[in-house]
């Protein structure tokens, strides 16, 4: 199974992802490079199509049609997964890696309860009896703090709350115990109080097991709160990559600055917020030269025409913009 | 009486119905109870998880849902008591912006033709709209030529200026803002969370400003009202509300925040649990299942909100005896300032003679 070897549990290189429209193709991933370190949590943070989603479907070999990977590596544990033919990609998926999204009950099935669905996992994938699944699914249950999961196994998803269907989404997730966990704004459709349950659960289960975690979001405060390192990802790059202290308190590519700059702070008097004018660019109005120059008050004639590319400016801390360090 | 809006016990019971028949089975309060008044100029925020009736509200004082009891007062009138046609004309003067403007926005219809629709309700000259539009447009950022475009061609927040430019057309004194930037992109939200403070300010604009967000509504409120399954538990101006949270549902909201600021370690005590069913809502205080301070009296009586001589109102028998609030805002006043973070994010704020002006993205234009 997983080789013990030096280096990231997951490495990201120049990964490309392109959608096949009926105006020409459109770049939704373009050139994302990142590692993840065991037992890590990298947080993904950006707006809207920037290519945050597109980037973990990809990793999971999920990307959706008319979607196709045009280039790049995805190495997990060793293999560059890629080049793996579907069959070992499904037996991967669930198993040595796994990913909950945004709204539990789009995946879960409303037909069955949630105990079988995460013993139906346990079986779909070890070599164990049902009543042994069963157990296990019960375990898990227990672990993602469900109160009496005996009883709750034998609910359906439509009677729990939305943060207790995100619990049994977790546990599906985890109950194979997986090296790589990605989580799609995982509590963007929460309350807050609900939300910071499921923040913490996830922090804990993360100490427990040592699973590495990609954390997508456009939560800057949830990336604070969780993430270890950061991408900021704009138009479909990464335009800075940081250690969260780094990120927060020396921020240097001018999207990061203006999107700190755009959540009002709890503990300063303000009068205005440091808004970033204009719009995400889309598909169909492609940016020449770096990404976010149209919105950028820092841009010079250079940034119009050549695409900046990531480098680093201090040690572990690299970002995409001529003008870097600011 | 200087309020602009006084809300008088507001209550609105929801029938809950089962069976192939119907039948009643029960009722949820969804609003149980509720009452504030807004002044001229001000903004009241309504704020609290899903289900807690804050939408209801902002619903019932339009009377877009009829009330099961209670008053509401606008500028002096009773607006439950107006005859239909006297409500036409009030509805003027009490408008409502959505999370998703899309969704009020008719596809068929160029945004010239959506707003001077309510022009013309409200008997404006037909030679005069077009003006009145171009007019409106601007007040919002956006150019007047986008009066001959349809909703599709737009962006998400500038769909939501467009929702607020539709509000503004008939001139309101208050508008209901439900939700109006949850929906969009951090850097967008910051841009309409800006121009609905401007324009406030320009035009002596009333909000009800329904949000889930308290960081947000921190930024935009004059006070703040914290609701709990149909109730207020808190009602502050916003400083003392946030500087010393009375209520412990309001101190675990806050607690709850996430914060943009990996440095800091709050010690924080998470709320347990999920909100109970709303069809059978717990005895006494409602908060009492998941309130770490409760005791017995809690399960028997119903505690008042009541307000202490600067005018912050608690709904608790014990507030009084839970410690105070330390910390739950993370920082405070004497936190360092990244000083050069702020002199970089000034550069954001300044108007910049080359920018693309109304938000007009290069090559976005049909």
């Amino acid at each position: 199974m997983s080789r013990e070897r030096p280096g990231p549990l997951l490495e990201v290189r120049e990964l490309r992802t392109v959608f096949g429209t009926d105006e020409g193709e459109f770049v939704a991933v373009d050139g994302v490079s990142f590692e993840v370190d065991a037992g890590r949590t990298l947080g993904l943070v950006g707006e809207s199509g920037c290519g945050k989603s597109v980037t973990s479907l990809s990793i999971m070999g999920l990307v959706p049609s008319p979607g196709r990977i045009g280039g790049g590596e995805v190495i997990f544990d060793g293999e560059d997964l890629l080049r793996l033919p579907p069959p070992a990609m499904r037996e991967l998926r669930g198993n040595r890696m796994s990913m909950i999204f945004q709204e539990p009950m789009t995946s879960l099935n409303p037909a069955f309860t949630i105990g079988d669905q995460v013993t139906e996992v346990i079986l779909r994938h070890r070599d164990v009896s049902a009543a042994e699944a069963r157990q296990q699914a019960i375990a898990m249950l227990r672990r993602v703090r469900i109160p009496s999961p005996e009883q709750r196994y034998h609910d359906h998803p439509h009677r729990l709350s939305g943060g207790m269907r995100q619990r049994v989404m977790i546990a599906m997730a985890l109950a194979l115990s997986p090296r790589l966990l990605i989580a799609d704004e995982p509590t963007t459709a929460l309350d807050v109080t609900i939300q910071a349950q499921i923040l913490e659960l996830m922090r804990a289960l993360r100490e427990e097991t040592g699973t590495a975690i990609v954390l997508i979001t456009h939560d800057l405060g949830v990336i604070a709160e969780v993430a270890d390192e950061v991408a900021v990802m704009y138009a479909g790059r990464i335009v800075e990559r940081a250690p969260v202290a780094a990120l927060f308190a020396q921020p240097q590519h001018p999207y990061t600055i203006g999107l700190l700059g755009s959540i009002p702070q709890l503990h300063v008097e303000q009068d205005r917020l440091a808004a970033i004018e204009g719009q995400v660019p889309n598909a169909s109005a492609p940016v020449s030269g770096c990404r976010f120059h149209p919105r950028c008050p820092f841009a010079v004639e250079r940034c119009r025409s050549e695409i900046p590319p990531l480098r680093e400016i201090a040690p572990a801390h690299a970002a995409a913009c001529w003008l870097a360090p600011l | 009486m200087s309020a602009l809006l006084k809300v008088e016990s507001l209550l609105k019971h929801f029938p809950i119905r089962r069976g192939a028949f119907g039948r009643v089975s029960g009722m949820v309060q969804a609003v149980d109870g509720v009452s504030f008044d807004i002044g001229v100029g001000e903004t009241l925020a309504l704020v609290g998880e899903s289900g807690c009736g804050k939408s209801t509200t902002g619903r019932l004082i339009l009377r877009l849902i009829e009330p099961t009891s209670g008053r509401v007062w606008f500028d002096g009138r009773d607006v439950f008591a107006l005859s239909d046609s006297q409500m036409r004309d009030l509805r003027g003067a009490m408008q409502i912006i959505f999370q998703d403007p899309f969704a009020s926005l008719n596809p068929r219809m160029t945004i010239g033709q959506t707003l001077e629709e309510p022009l013309a309700l409200h008997g404006l000259a037909e030679g005069r709209r077009r003006a009145r539009v171009a007019e409106i447009l601007n007040l919002v950022g956006l150019a007047p030529q986008y009066a001959r475009r349809y909703p599709h061609e737009f962006s998400g927040g500038q769909r939501q200026r467009v929702g607020i430019a539709r509000a503004l057309a008939v001139e309101p004194r208050l508008i209901v803002c439900d939700e109006p930037v949850s929906a969009l992109d951090v850097s967008i939200q910051a841009q309409v969370i800006n121009l609905l403070r401007d324009l406030q300010a320009r035009l002596s604009l009333s909000y009800i400003f329904i949000a889930h967000d308290l960081a947000v509504v921190k930024f935009i409120a004059t006070r703040v009202a914290v609701m709990y399954m149909g109730r207020i538990v808190e009602y502050a101006h916003k400083n003392a509300l946030f500087a010393q949270p009375r209520h412990p549902y309001t101190q675990a909201l806050l607690a709850a925040i996430p914060v943009p600021d990996p440095t800091l370690h709050r010690d924080r005590s998470l709320l347990q649990g999920d909100v109970p069913d709303p069809a059978n809502p717990p005895s006494g205080c409602r908060f009492r299942t998941r309130c770490p301070h409760a005791r017995t009296r809690c399960a028997e009586d119903t505690p008042l909100l009541e307000a202490d001589e600067t005018g912050h109102a608690v709904a608790c028998h014990f507030w009084r005896e839970i410690p105070p609030a330390v910390a739950f805002l993370p920082g405070s006043a004497a936190a360092p300032r990244n000083a050069r973070l702020e002199a970089l994010q000034a550069a954001f704020r300044r108007p910049r003679p080359d920018a693309i002006l109304d938000n007009d993205h290069p090559g976005a234009s049909p």
